[in-house]
C-alpha cells in the first residue's frame, strides 16, 4: 500500500508558495509536453472497442511522459469518452432514481478536496447551488472507485475526492443549450468556489455528452487507477487521450490533460500576448450566445491556467458561441496562408485573412486533438513541429497521435496511413458518419460562410505607402542636438544603424558582452537596454526565421478590433501593412487613411516639472489616451517630437506601455490602434520592446533624419526612400528573428506579449506600467528614470555639438566599462606566460577593482567560521578537475587552439569541451609524447556536424547544445572562406561551402524529444554522461527540472554574456540573462523538486577570478567553464574580429598566415586553470571552509553590500540568496555513476549477436517490434564500432535485423557499418538519425493494400545529422526528411514540408510529391525528385539551388542505380513502374544542386548557359 | 554586405611616409618626413583591426579614439577624421610629430603585438590635421557665451596652451603669462626643427591669439610679475612651467668651459634658425661647427642634441650612455635617426670627469649591465680598470631635468612641493595646495612628453572650470 503522509502535500504546497513569493521560481514558468491521441469511430457508433483502443494508446505512449523521483507519481494523464448512458442510467436507477427514456443526462466529474471535510462540504453545496439556479434536477453524486495502489506516493498524498454528480435535463432543452447551460453553471462554480476561498475544486467535465478520467498517475495505470473504464458497459464513439510531460513535479492533478475540449501536445510560445489580447477581447465577447449571462464566463482564461488550459478555455468559449470545433482551431491556430509557395484556394486566404483580423494567431508547437461532442478532429500548427500520425483502419476507426504503432492495427485491411502536415486538420463529423481529410474540411469551412465579402473592406496600404518619397524632420545643429538628447552615440550610428541602412541587415559582431548591465551601468542607458528577450529552449524550439520564412509574418492590422464572436462584415474594416516599420512620410500619409478620428498625445515633460515631473506627464498621457478613445478615437499617435530646450522626451516605451495597459485595463484598447513616433528607437531590439509593449506601428524618425544626414554628407549613396526601405529590411528581419527566437510567428500574437525580462528595473515601475512581465531583482524606479533623463536631455540641447563615441559594443576610454581592458589582459597573459601566481593575484585585484559590472559585483562572502590552513583545504588538482572550457568549435577556433584547449585540459584531468564541427578521428588517441588532443566533452549542437559513433564514443560526456549564451535561440553560419579541407573533412561537407547551423535541433522541439536524445546518446554510448547546455532565462529552473527528469546528468546554465564565432551585435546584447539568475533558480527550484542530487550543476560565462568561481559555487555550481579567458591566456586580445577570418593573433582563424601567429600553448592555459584553483583554495581556507563542497549551494554566505547607484529605487539580490528547505541535506557527488536509462531491443539483439559482435559471423536475426521499442540498432552500432571500428570491412548486411511492426522513435539512430536494419510496418520519427554507415529499410508489410507512396511509412526529421549509410522506404516521410544530411543516401517516395533542408552532402531521391519549402538553406549533397505532374519547382526554395533535368549519363546511372536498389530493397511497386518505362519516366525526374556545388562536382550537369533561374 | 573597408593589415604592408636620406636631411633644420597622399593615408588607415579593446588608445594618455579616426581616413571622411581626432587632442599634429608612437599607440597596436607591423597611427594623425589646416576647418575658438571670469596661466608650453584653449572654449578670458619671447615652451625652442618645424607651433599660437588669448611674452614670474599680483588678477591660476633646471655631472673638470647645458643649446639653435642673433652661438659657444661632440645622456633631449650636432657641422658626434640600447630611455626610432646621420653611440660609458679646461676629452668608465632592479632595468656596474679618454670639444649635457624652486623663486607661501621639488597637486584635478591654484605638465609631474602636458592642461582646465563655476554659485547666493 503506497504511504500516506497527511500533512505532506500542505507541507510542500506552503513551500512552493513561499519559494514563488522569495525566490526566483514561478510556477508560471512550468511548462509541460507530451503524447497525445484520439481513437474515433467515424460512423459515430459508441462501442467498447474504442474505449479499450485508447486505453491501449495510453500504454504504448509511456516513454513520452515523465516520472517522478518516487518511480510512480507520473506528471499525469488521461481519456476523454462519451457518457456511456447504459453505466450512468445503472446508477442512477441503484440511486431509487428512473432516467426518463431518452432524455438528456449530464455527468460532471469533479475533483474535491479530500481531507478537509468542511471544505468538501462546501463545495457540494455550491455545485448542487449552480445547477438548481440554473434550474435542473440533481439525481445525486456518486463516488468513482479507484484503486488508489498504483499510485505514487507525492499523486496519492495530493489527490483529490473524485465524484460524479449527475444532472438530470429537466427542462428539456435540445443538447446544444444543454451544453451551453452547463458552461455557464460550470464557470459559476468556478467563481463561486474562488469567492468561498476553496482553492481545490475542479470540475474535470461537465457535459451532457462526454466525460473525462484523468489524473497524476502513469498513462498505462489510467485504467487501472478507474476501474470504471474497464466496465463492459463503458461505450464511446471516441476516445482522445493524453500523458502529460511536466517540467514540475508537484503533483497537480487539474493539470493532467485531456482538458474539457481539446488535448495538446506542446506548448504555446504566444501564450503571454494571447492572454493580454483576451482581456481585451472578452470585454466585447459577450455575445448574444451568452445574454445576460456573459458576465458569468469572465474571465474567459481562469487565473494560472497553464498555455494549454488557457487555449482549451477559448476554443470552448468559440464552440459554446456556436462555432464547430474544425472552425475553432481554424480561428485559434490558423496555418501560414500568406506566403505559401502553392497560391492557397481564394475562399481559404479569404477565410484566412477574416479570421486573423479578428484573432491573433495562438501558435504552437501543437499537436491537437478535439472535440466538440460532433466533431473530433486532430491538427497541427503552423509549424508542424510535432507529429501527429493517423491510421483509419478497415473498420472504420481513426486512429491518431504523437506517434504510429500505439494501437495495433490490422494491416491486411488498412485503408490509409497519413502524417498531418503544418497547419493540417483531420475532421470526423461523427454525426454525418464522415471523415474530412484537411482540404475537404478547409473547403468545407471556406465554403461556408461568404468570407470574401467580408474581407473587401481590408484597405490593403501596402503598395501605396512603398511609393512615397521619404522626407526627414531635422536637420543640421537641431539633428544634432536631439541626437545627443536621445542617448545616440558614433558607435551606434556608424556601427549598427549604418550597415542596416547599407546592407539592408544587421552587422555581425563577436565574443561576449563584458559591460555592466543596464541598472549597474553610471552611463545613459536607453530604456530598452533593461529588456532582455525571452527565447526558446527546450520545452519548445525557436524558429528559422531565414530559412522557414513562410510561416513567418509581419503583417499589421489596424482599425477597430471587433467582436471576436460576430461573424460579419463589421470588424473587418481595416488597414493593413506589411511590417510594423512606418518611415516618416508614409506615416504622414497613413493619417490620411485614418478611418477613425486620430488624437496625436506629446510624450514630453517640462525640465522644471519638479521631482514628478514624469510620473505626472504618464498620467497626463494616460488621461489624454482614454478621453481620446472614450470620445470616439480610432487612433491614438504617441510622440516624443515635442521635444525642446524646455520638454524633455519621455522614454517611448514606457510612455507606449503606460497607455497600453491603461487602455487595456479600461477595456478600451481594442478601440483603436497605437502609433508610436519615437527618437531613441534605433535597433530592432527598441522597436520589439516598442511591440512588445503594445505599439502597432512604430516610426522611427531621428533614425530616419540621421540616414538623410549620411545621405547629405555622401555617404550612403542613395535616395533617402531606399535607405530607408533597406532600413526596414533590416529591422523586419531583426524583428522577426526576434519573434522566432521564442517561437513566435506571427506578429499580431508578439505585440503586447511583453515577451520580455526585465533586469533592474523597479517592481513597482513594472506592476504599474509593464504589467504582466517579470522584474526579479528590481532596480530603477520613475525617480531614477526621470534623473537620467534630465541630464542627457541637458547633454543634448544645452550641451556641446559632439556626440558621444560610444564604447557600448566595443570599448573605448569615455564609453561603457568593459570588464575586459588592456590592462587587465596583459596582465593575465603575461601571469600565465611566466606562471607567476603573484602577477595573476594583480590582475585578479584589479579586475576586483572594476566598477560593478555584474549583479555578483554586489554580493560578498560570510565566512564560514574561523579561517583555517591552507594545508587542509583540498588540493589543487582536486580543484582543477572542476573546470572545463566550454564548446568552441574547430572552425570558430583555429586548430591550433582547439587542441591547445584539449591537451592542457586532458593534462590535469579537467575537460574540454569540442564544440560543433567534429574533431578529428587521428586526434581521439594519444599523440607519442602521452599528449592527449581528444575532448573530453563532444558537443551535439544543432548542426549535427561530424557527429559520428566513433566522435560520440571518443568521449566521457556528451553535451546536447541546446542554446549558445552569447545568441540563445539563434542558429548559427560558418562562412564559406572559414571552411578549409580540413573542416571541411570533420563536417563531412564540401570545402568553401557556407554551413548552416539552424537555430532549433530538429530532434527536440519539446521536453520529450529531448528525453528522446538523451536516450539515444545513451544509447550509442554505453558510459558516458549526458550534459544539456541551457542559458540563463527566466523560468529556467523549471526547465532543468524537467532536463533532469529526462536523465541527463549533468546541466549546464550559460550565462548571456559567453562569447561567439559571429553573431549580430544586438543578439549578443540583449537576450538572456546573466548566470546568476540562472543558475540559483534552476539550483533553487531543482533543490526544492528533490531533483538536485541527479544532476550535476555547471555554469559558465564570463567567470574571471577565484572569486567568482566561490561565488558560483555558493550559488550552487559544482563545475564552471572558463570560455574567454581561456583564449586570452592562448595569446586573444579581443579584437572582436572572429567573423571576419582575420584574428590577428591565429587563434580564431583559418588563414594560414595567420595561424602561424598563434602563440599559445597548453602550459599557459594550465597555468591559468591552475590560477583559478589556487585563488579559490585561498578564499576557502580564509573562509574556513575545507573543501569547494563545503559552500556549494551555500547561497546564505553571501551577502549583499551594495544596494547598487542611489538614484534606484532599491536593487534586491535577495531573490538570489534564498535556500530551499532541506537544501542541507544535499549531497554533491560528481562521480557518481549516469543516470540509468532502460534497455530497448538492441539488449537481446546484442546477445543474440555474439557470435557476430565476437566473431565476426554473418548473422540474421527477426523480431516482432512495436512502438516502445525506440532507438533499436544504435546500441548495436556502439558494439560494432568498439570492435570493429568505423570504417570497418565488414559487409553491409553483415548482421541483418529483420523487425515486423512499428519501430519506434530513432529506428536505426547512428546505425555503423555492417549494420543492415529491415522494417515490414512503419516507422516513427527520427529514422536513421546520425546515420553513420548503417542501411535501413522501411516497407509495407506484404499483405498491405495499401498504395504504399500515397501513406506515411517513416516519422518527422528523417536522417537528421547523418554522415553515411542507406535509408530505403517505400512510402512518404513526414517533415523536414533529411534535414542537415550530410552523407546518407536514400530513397522515398514522398515527403512533408521542408525535406533536404540545411543538407550539406549525401543524395536524396524522392519518388513522389514533396512539401513547401524544399531545400531551404541545403548547401551541399543531391536530390532527385520525380515529379511527372512538374508541381515540384513551386515548392522548392531556390534561394541556394539550380534545378535541371537528368541529361547526362553520369547523373542518369547514379539515379537509375538507386531506384534499381530501391525496389530490390523494398520491393516498391512505384519503383519497379519506372523501371519499367524508364526512357520515358527518367524525363520526369528534376535534378536539384545547390549553387555553391557547382564547381565541385566531378561531372557537370545539365545546365544550359543562362538556364539558371534568376536570383 | 557593403565591403569591409579596414582590416587589409591581412594583406597591406606598413608604409611609413617617405622619410629624407640621411646626406639630403643632415644639413638642414626641416622635418624629415614626408607627408602621405591621401590614397596612402586611407590605405595604411585601413590597415587598423578595429579591436574590441583598442591597446593604441589604453596607451595614449589623451585615450583618443583611434580607430574610429583611423576608420573615418580610410573611407574618405577627413572632415569628421579631424573633428574625431580634435575632441580629445588639442594638438593632434604636434603629437602625431613628437610623440614616441614606438612607446604608446603604436608599441602597443594589436597588429604589430602580433607580428604584422604597426598602424602608422602617429602618421595619419599628422596628415589628418595637416589636411585640416591646409583645408582651413580648424577655426577659431568662438565660445558661445562670453564669461567675465578670467584664468591667468604661467607657461605657454603645451600644458599651459592645452589649458588655454579648452578655458578659453568654456567663455573664460584667459591669460598666458611666458618668459621667453616666444610661446610654445618645449615645443618652441626644445624641440629641433627637424622634428617639428616652428611654424607649426606659431599657427596655434596664432589660432589662440586670434581666439581672444591674451599672451604676455617676456614675463618672469617673480621678477617682472609677482605671483600674487597674477593671483589677484585672476579667477584662478594654472601654473604650467614645465622643468628647467638641468641635471648637472660631478666629477674632475665639471666647470671647464665647453662643457653645455642641453637646453641652452638646443634653444639657440632654435633660436638661430628663426634668424635671431644669438650671442652664445656667434661665440661659438653653443655652436657644433668643426667640433668633436660628445653627447651625454640616452633620453630624447639627447638624440635632439646629437641630430643638432650634426646639422651645425660637426666632426664627429657621439652619445655617451651608461645602460644598453635595450635600456635607454629614449625613442628607438629617434636612435635610429641619429645613427642614419652619423652619430656614433658609444654604450655603457658614463662619464667619470672631463681633461682640459677649455675641455679636450672626457673620461669614460665602462659598464656593464647587473641584475635588474624592482623596476625591472638592469642597472650598470662600473667595469674597473676600463677607463679610457673620449676626445671633446663641446660636451653637451643631457641628463634630464628637474624642477626650479618655485616658492623661493616667486616668493609664495603655502604652495607646497613634493621631495623632488615638483609642485605638489591632485593628479585628477590638478589643484594645488593653494585654493584656485593648479599645476600641470612637467612641474607636476616631473620631465615627461609632450602628450601627458596637453592631458594634464585639459583635465587642469576642466577643473578649473567647475571650481570657477562653483565659486560663481557660491557668490550668487
Amino acid at each position: 500500500m503506497t504511504k500516506f503522509d497527511q500533512d505532506w502535500a500542505a507541507r510542500e504546497d506552503a513551500k512552493r508558495q513561499w519559494m514563488t513569493e522569495h525566490s526566483l521560481f514561478r510556477e508560471e514558468d512550468e511548462h509541460s509536453s507530451c503524447g497525445v491521441g484520439l481513437v474515433v469511430s467515424i460512423d459515430g457508433s459508441k462501442s467498447r472497442k474504442v474505449v479499450e483502443n485508447g486505453i491501449t494508446a495510453l500504454k504504448a505512449i509511456w516513454h513520452r511522459g515523465a516520472v517522478d523521483a518516487d518511480g510512480k507519481t507520473g506528471d499525469g494523464a488521461g481519456i476523454h469518452v462519451q457518457i456511456p448512458h447504459h453505466f450512468f442510467g445503472d446508477q442512477i436507477r441503484r440511486t431509487g432514481h428512473e432516467a426518463r427514456d431518452g432524455e438528456l443526462l449530464a455527468v460532471g466529474q469533479v475533483f474535491l478536496p479530500r481531507t478537509d471535510f468542511g471544505a468538501q462540504e462546501t463545495c457540494r453545496t455550491i455545485v448542487e447551488s449552480e445547477v438548481l439556479r440554473m434550474g435542473y434536477y440533481i439525481y445525486g453524486w456518486r463516488h468513482v472507485p479507484v484503486n488508489t495502489e498504483c499510485l505514487g506516493e507525492k499523486a496519492n498524498a495530493t489527490r483529490p475526492e473524485i465524484e460524479q454528480i449527475l444532472i438530470s435535463n429537466t427542462k428539456g432543452v435540445d443538447e446544444e443549450t444543454f451544453e451551453r447551460e452547463l458552461y455557464v453553471i460550470r464557470r459559476r462554480i468556478e467563481k463561486a468556489a474562488q469567492a468561498a476561498g476553496v482553492s481545490s475544486l475542479y470540475i474535470c467535465s461537465l457535459s451532457c455528452r462526454s466525460i473525462i478520467y484523468k489524473g497524476m498517475m502513469l498513462a498505462e495505470q489510467v485504467a487501472v487507477f478507474y476501474p470504471d473504464l474497464m466496465d463492459e458497459r463503458f461505450e464511446s464513439a471516441f476516445a482522445i487521450y493524453h500523458q502529460r510531460y511536466s517540467t514540475n513535479t508537484f503533483p497537480q492533478w487539474w493539470l493532467a490533460q485531456p482538458f474539457r475540449m481539446l488535448a495538446h501536445n506542446g506548448e504555446i510560445n504566444t501564450i503571454n500576448g494571447n492572454t493580454n489580447w483576451m482581456k481585451s477581447h472578452e470585454i466585447r465577447m459577450a455575445s448574444t450566445t451568452f445574454g445576460d449571462m456573459a458576465e458569468d464566463i469572465k474571465p474567459i482564461i481562469p487565473q494560472g491556467a497553464s498555455d494549454s488550459a488557457a487555449l482549451d478555455a477559448v476554443f470552448e468559449v468559440l464552440v459554446r458561441a456556436g462555432r464547430s470545433a474544425p472552425m475553432a482551431k481554424t480561428m485559434l491556430v490558423p496555418e501560414a496562408w500568406s506566403k505559401n509557395a502553392e497560391e492557397l484556394p481564394q475562399a481559404w486566404r479569404d477565410m484566412y485573412s477574416y479570421v486573423n483580423s479578428v484573432m491573433e494567431p495562438w501558435d504552437g508547437p501543437a499537436a491537437l486533438a478535439m472535440t466538440d461532442g460532433r466533431w473530433v478532429c486532430a491538427g497541427l500548427d503552423r509549424n508542424g513541429l510535432r507529429p501527429m500520425r493517423y491510421v483509419v483502419t478497415g473498420d472504420g476507426l481513426v486512429i491518431a497521435g504523437s506517434e504510429v504503432g500505439m494501437v495495433p492495427t490490422d494491416e491486411a485491411t488498412v485503408v490509409e496511413k497519413g502524417a498531418l502536415g503544418p497547419g493540417q486538420l483531420l475532421a470526423i463529423d461523427m454525426a454525418e458518419g464522415k471523415l474530412y481529410h484537411d482540404v475537404e474540411i478547409k473547403d468545407r469551412l471556406a465554403n461556408a460562410r461568404p468570407f470574401g465579402d467580408w474581407v473587401g473592406k481590408i484597405n490593403d496600404l501596402e503598395d501605396e505607402l512603398s511609393g512615397i518619397t521619404e522626407t526627414a524632420y531635422y536637420t543640421g545643429a537641431e539633428l544634432k542636438k536631439r541626437q545627443i538628447a536621445a542617448g545616440y552615440t558614433i558607435e551606434e550610428l556608424e556601427q549598427i544603424l549604418a550597415p542596416m541602412a547599407e546592407d539592408g541587415k544587421e552587422a555581425l559582431a563577436s565574443m561576449g558582452d563584458d559591460t555592466p548591465s543596464a541598472v549597474l551601468s553610471t552611463k545613459y542607458r536607453p530604456l530598452s537596454h533593461f529588456f532582455r528577450q525571452n527565447f526558446s529552449q527546450v520545452t519548445n524550439p525557436p524558429i528559422d526565421s531565414l530559412r522557414e520564412f513562410r510561416v513567418m509574418s509581419l503583417k499589421t492590422r489596424f482599425g477597430n478590433l471587433k467582436n471576436v464572436l460576430d461573424e460579419d462584415s463589421s470588424q473587418t474594416e481595416i488597414l493593413v501593412l506589411d511590417s510594423p516599420f512606418v518611415g516618416n512620410a508614409q506615416f504622414d500619409a497613413l493619417k490620411d487613411h485614418f478611418n477613425a478620428p486620430m488624437t496625436e498625445i506629446d510624450c514630453t515633460f517640462p525640465v522644471d516639472g519638479g521631482p514628478n515631473a514624469l510620473r505626472d506627464g504618464l498620467d497626463r498621457i494616460r488621461a489624454e489616451a482614454e478621453e481620446a478613445v472614450r470620445s470616439g478615437g480610432g487612433h491614438i499617435i504617441l510622440t516624443d517630437q515635442g521635444q525642446d530646450e524646455k520638454n524633455v522626451a519621455m522614454p517611448m516605451i514606457l510612455a507606449t506601455s503606460a497607455v497600453h495597459s491603461w487602455l487595456t485595463r479600461k477595456g478600451l484598447r481594442t478601440f483603436c490602434s497605437l502609433g508610436v513616433r519615437s527618437a531613441e528607437c534605433i535597433d530592432p531590439h527598441y522597436f520589439a520592446v516598442l511591440i512588445g509593449c503594445g505599439a502597432t506601428i512604430v516610426n522611427a524618425y531621428l533614425a530616419e533624419d540621421s540616414l538623410s544626414d549620411r545621405i547629405e554628407r555622401g555617404l550612403l549613396d542613395c535616395t533617402l526612400s531606399e535607405a530607408v526601405l533597406r532600413y526596414r529590411a533590416a529591422v523586419d528581419a531583426g524583428l522577426l528573428k526576434i519573434m522566432a527566437k521564442m517561437g513566435i510567428s506571427v506578429i499580431s500574437s508578439y505585440r503586447g506579449g511583453l515577451n520580455f525580462e526585465a533586469v533592474g528595473l523597479s517592481r513597482a515601475l513594472c506592476a504599474e506600467f509593464f504589467p504582466g512581465m517579470h522584474s526579479r531583482i528590481s532596480g530603477i524606479g520613475i525617480g531614477g528614470i526621470q534623473k537620467k533623463l534630465l541630464a542627457v536631455h541637458k547633454q543634448g540641447w544645452l550641451g556641446g555639438n559632439t556626440l558621444p563615441i560610444g564604447g557600448f559594443y566595443k570599448a573605448r576610454k569615455s564609453g561603457e566599462t568593459h570588464a575586459w581592458e588592456a590592462q587587465s589582459m596583459h596582465m593575465l597573459q603575461s601571469a600565465c606566460d611566466r606562471a607567476s601566481y603573484e602577477m595573476w593575484k594583480q590582475y585578479s585585484a584589479k579586475m576586483q577593482s572594476n566598477p560593478p559590472i555584474h549583479l555578483r559585483d554586489l554580493l560578498d562572502f560570510k565566512p564560514l567560521g574561523k579561517p583555517v590552513p591552507i594545508e587542509e583545504v583540498e588540493s589543487i588538482t582536486s580543484i582543477r578537475k572542476r573546470f572545463v572550457t566550454p564548446g568552441m568549435s574547430l572552425g570558430a577556433l583555429s586548430p591550433e587552439a582547439h587542441r591547445t584547449l584539449s591537451i592542457a585540459m586532458n593534462r590535469i584531468g579537467a575537460k574540454s569541451d569540442s564544440g560543433e564541427g567534429g574533431e578529428s578521428p587521428d586526434d581521439f588517441t594519444p599523440e607519442p609524447n602521452g599528449d592527449n588532443a581528444s575532448a573530453k566533452i563532444k558537443q551535439v549542437a544543432s548542426g549535427r556536424f561530424g557527429v559520428t559513433v566513433e566522435y560520440l564514443l571518443a568521449c566521457e560526456e556528451l553535451e546536447i547544445k541546446v542554446a549558445q549564451g552569447a545568441k540563445p535561440g539563434e542558429g548559427g553560419q560558418l562562412p564559406g572562406m572559414k571552411v578549409t579541407d580540413l573542416i571541411a573533412k570533420l563536417r563531412h561537407s564540401t570545402k568553401g561551402v557556407t554551413l548552416i547551423s539552424p537555430p532549433p535541433h530538429h530532434d527536440i522541439y519539446s521536453i520529450e524529444d529531448l528525453a528522446q536524445l538523451i536516450y539515444d546518446l545513451k544509447q550509442v554510448n554505453p558510459r558516458c554522461k549526458v550534459t544539456v547546455k541551457l542559458v540563463a532565462s527566466s523560468g529556467v529552473g523549471t526547465i532543468a527540472a524537467g532536463v533532469a527528469k529526462a536523465k541527463a546528468d549533468i546541466i549546464l546554465i550559460s550565462g548571456h554574456n559567453g562569447g561567439t564565432g559571429a553573431s549580430p551585435a544586438t543578439s549578443i546584447k540583449f537576450a538572456g540573462l546573466p548566470w546568476e539568475m540562472g543558475l540559483t533558480e534552476a539550483h533553487q527550484v531543482l533543490a526544492m523538486n528533490n531533483l538536485r542530487e541527479r544532476v550535476t550543476l555547471r555554469t559558465d560565462g564570463g567567470l574571471r577570478t577565484g572569486r567568482d568561481i566561490v561565488m558560483a559555487a555558493m550559488l550552487g555550481a559544482e563545475e564552471y567553464g572558463i570560455g574567454t579567458a581561456a583564449l586570452i591566456a592562448m595569446g586573444c586580445i579581443m579584437v572582436r574580429q572572429c567573423q571576419s577570418n582575420t584574428c590577428p593573433v591565429g587563434v580564431c582563424t583559418q588563414d594560414e598566415a595567420l595561424r602561424a601567429k598563434f602563440t599559445g600553448n597548453a602550459d599557459k592555459v594550465v597555468n591559468l586553470i591552475t590560477f583559478y584553483a589556487q585563488e579559490v583554495r585561498e578564499l576557502l581556507a580564509s573562509l574556513g571552509a575545507r573543501s569547494l563542497d563545503e559552500v556549494i549551494g551555500r547561497a546564505d554566505l553571501l551577502t549583499q553590500v551594495s544596494r547598487g547607484a542611489a538614484h534606484l529605487d532599491d536593487l534586491d539580490l535577495n531573490p538570489l540568496l534564498i535556500s530551499v528547505d532541506g537544501a542541507d541535506k544535499i549531497v554533491y557527488d560528481r562521480s557518481k555513476p549516469r543516470n540509468a536509462v532502460p534497455d530497448t531491443l538492441d539488449a537481446q539483439i546484442v546477445s543474440d549477436a555474439a557470435r557476430f559482435l565476437n566473431d565476426g559471423e554473418k548473422m540474421q536475426l527477426s523480431y516482432a517490434v512495436q512502438n516502445t521499442h525506440r532507438t533499436i540498432g544504435t546500441r548495436t552500432s556502439s558494439h560494432i564500432v568498439s570492435k570493429f571500428g568505423m570504417r570497418n570491412a565488414l559487409q553491409p548486411d553483415h548482421l541483418t535485423v529483420k523487425l515486423t511492426g512499428s519501430a519506434g522513435q530513432s529506428l536505426g539512430a547512428f546505425a555503423a557499418p555492417g549494420l543492415k536494419i529491415e522494417v515490414s510496418g512503419d516507422a516513427n520519427d527520427y529514422v536513421g538519425k546520425g546515420l553513420s554507415g548503417g542501411t535501413v529499410v522501411v516497407r509495407p508489410p506484404m499483405h498491405s493494400p495499401l498504395v504504399a507512396s500515397e501513406n506515411t511509412i517513416i516519422g518527422n526529421t528523417v536522417l537528421y545529422g547523418a554522415t553515411d549509410g542507406y535509408l530505403f522506404a517505400a512510402g512518404r516521410a513526414g517533415e523536414r526528411f533529411a534535414v542537415r544530411n550530410s552523407g546518407a543516401t536514400a530513397v522515398i517516395e514522398g515527403c512533408g514540408s521542408n525535406g533536404c533542408e540545411y543538407m550539406t552532402g549525401g543524395l536524396a531521391v524522392i519518388l513522389g510529391s514533396i512539401g513547401a519549402n524544399f531545400g531551404a538553406g541545403m548547401t551541399g549533397g543531391m536530390a532527385y525528385l520525380y515529379d511527372p505532374d512538374g508541381l515540384a519547382l513551386d515548392l522548392i526554395n531556390m534561394e541556394t539551388l539550380v534545378t535541371c533535368p537528368v541529361t547526362v549519363d553520369h547523373w542518369e546511372t547514379q539515379l537509375r542505380g538507386l531506384v534499381e536498389r530501391h525496389a530490390a530493397e523494398t520491393g516498391s511497386v512505384k519503383a519497379k513502374d519506372i523501371l519499367l518505362h524508364w526512357d520515358e519516366q527518367k524525363g520526369y525526374f528534376l535534378q536539384i544542386c545547390p549553387k555553391e556545388m557547382l564547381i565541385h562536382l566531378p561531372v557537370p550537369l545539365a545546365i544550359e548557359r543562362g538556364a539558371m533561374p534568376a536570383e | 554586405m557593403a565591403k569591409e573597408p579596414m582590416l587589409k593589415f591581412v594583406t597591406v604592408g606598413r608604409d611609413m611616409p617617405s622619410k629624407r636620406d640621411a646626406e639630403d636631411r643632415k644639413d638642414d633644420f626641416l622635418e624629415i618626413y614626408g607627408e602621405y597622399v591621401e590614397a596612402k593615408a586611407e590605405e595604411q588607415a585601413s590597415r587598423c583591426s578595429q579591436c574590441g579593446v583598442p591597446y593604441c588608445q589604453s596607451h595614449c594618455p589623451l585615450h583618443n579614439n583611434i580607430p574610429d579616426w583611423l576608420r573615418l581616413t580610410a573611407t574618405g571622411r577627413l572632415k569628421e577624421a579631424y573633428e574625431l581626432s580634435q575632441a580629445t587632442n588639442t594638438f593632434p599634429e604636434i603629437c602625431g610629430r613628437i610623440c614616441p608612437q614606438d612607446r604608446l599607440c603604436e608599441g602597443n597596436c594589436v597588429i604589430e603585438q602580433s607580428g604584422h607591423g604597426t598602424v602608422t597611427i602617429g602618421s595619419v594623425e599628422k596628415y589628418i590635421t595637416d589636411t585640416a589646416w591646409e583645408n582651413g576647418w580648424v577655426e577659431m575658438i568662438a565660445p558661445t557665451v562670453e564669461r567675465e571670469e578670467s584664468v591667468g596661466i604661467i607657461g605657454s608650453g603645451p600644458g599651459g596652451l592645452a589649458a588655454a584653449d579648452r578655458l578659453r572654449r568654456a567663455g573664460l578670458k584667459v591669460t598666458v603669462y611666458e618668459r621667453s619671447d616666444r610661446a610654445g615652451g618645449l615645443m618652441m625652442y626644445g624641440i629641433p626643427g627637424f622634428k617639428l618645424e616652428k611654424d607649426i607651433v606659431l599657427r596655434r599660437v596664432k589660432q589662440l591669439e586670434d581666439s581672444g588669448v591674451e599672451f604676455v611674452l617676456n614675463c618672469n614670474v617673480g621678477e617682472d610679475i609677482s605671483f600674487d599680483a597674477i593671483r589677484g588678477k585672476h579667477d584662478a591660476v594654472l601654473i604650467a612651467t614645465g622643468v628647467y633646471k638641468s641635471r648637472d655631472l660631478k666629477g674632475p673638470g665639471s666647470g671647464s668651459a665647453g662643457i653645455v647645458r642641453a637646453l641652452d643649446y638646443l634653444t639657440a639653435s632654435n633660436k638661430v634658425s628663426f634668424g635671431d642673433e644669438v650671442e652664445d652661438y656667434l661665440s661659438g659657444e653653443l655652436n657644433a661647427a668643426d667640433k668633436k661632440v660628445v653627447v651625454i645622456g640616452g633620453g630624447d633631449t639627447a638624440m635632439d642634441c646629437v641630430r643638432t650636432a650634426i646639422r651645425q657641422g660637426a666632426t664627429s658626434v657621439k652619445c655617451l650612455y651608461r645602460r644598453d640600447r635595450a635600456n635607454m630611455p629614449g625613442s628607438q626610432r629617434e636612435t635610429q635617426n641619429a645613427e642614419e646621420e652619423g652619430v656614433e653611440f658609444v654604450w655603457l660609458s658614463a662619464p667619470k670627469g672631463f681633461a682640459g679646461d677649455p675641455v679636450s676629452g672626457v673620461m669614460v668608465q665602462k659598464m656593464r649591465l647587473g641584475q635588474p632592479d624592482a623596476s625591472g632595468r638592469q642597472s650598470p656596474e662600473v667595469i674597473e680598470g676600463a677607463d679610457y679618454v673620449e676626445d671633446a670639444d663641446l660636451v653637451i649635457k643631457a641628463l634630464g631635468f628637474e624642477p626650479e624652486d618655485l616658492p623661493t623663486l616667486w616668493g609664495v607661501e603655502g604652495l607646497d612641493v613634493t621631495r623632488w621639488g615638483t609642485v605638489m597637486a591632485d593628479f585628477k584635478s590638478h589643484v594645488t595646495s593653494l585654493p584656485g591654484v593648479y599645476a600641470c605638465g612637467d612641474i607636476q609631474r616631473g620631465a615627461s612628453l609632450v602628450v601627458w602636458a596637453i592631458r594634464d592642461g585639459r583635465e587642469a582646465a576642466d577643473a578649473m572650470i567647475e571650481y570657477i563655476d562653483q565659486s560663481v554659485s557660491v557668490a550668487a547666493e
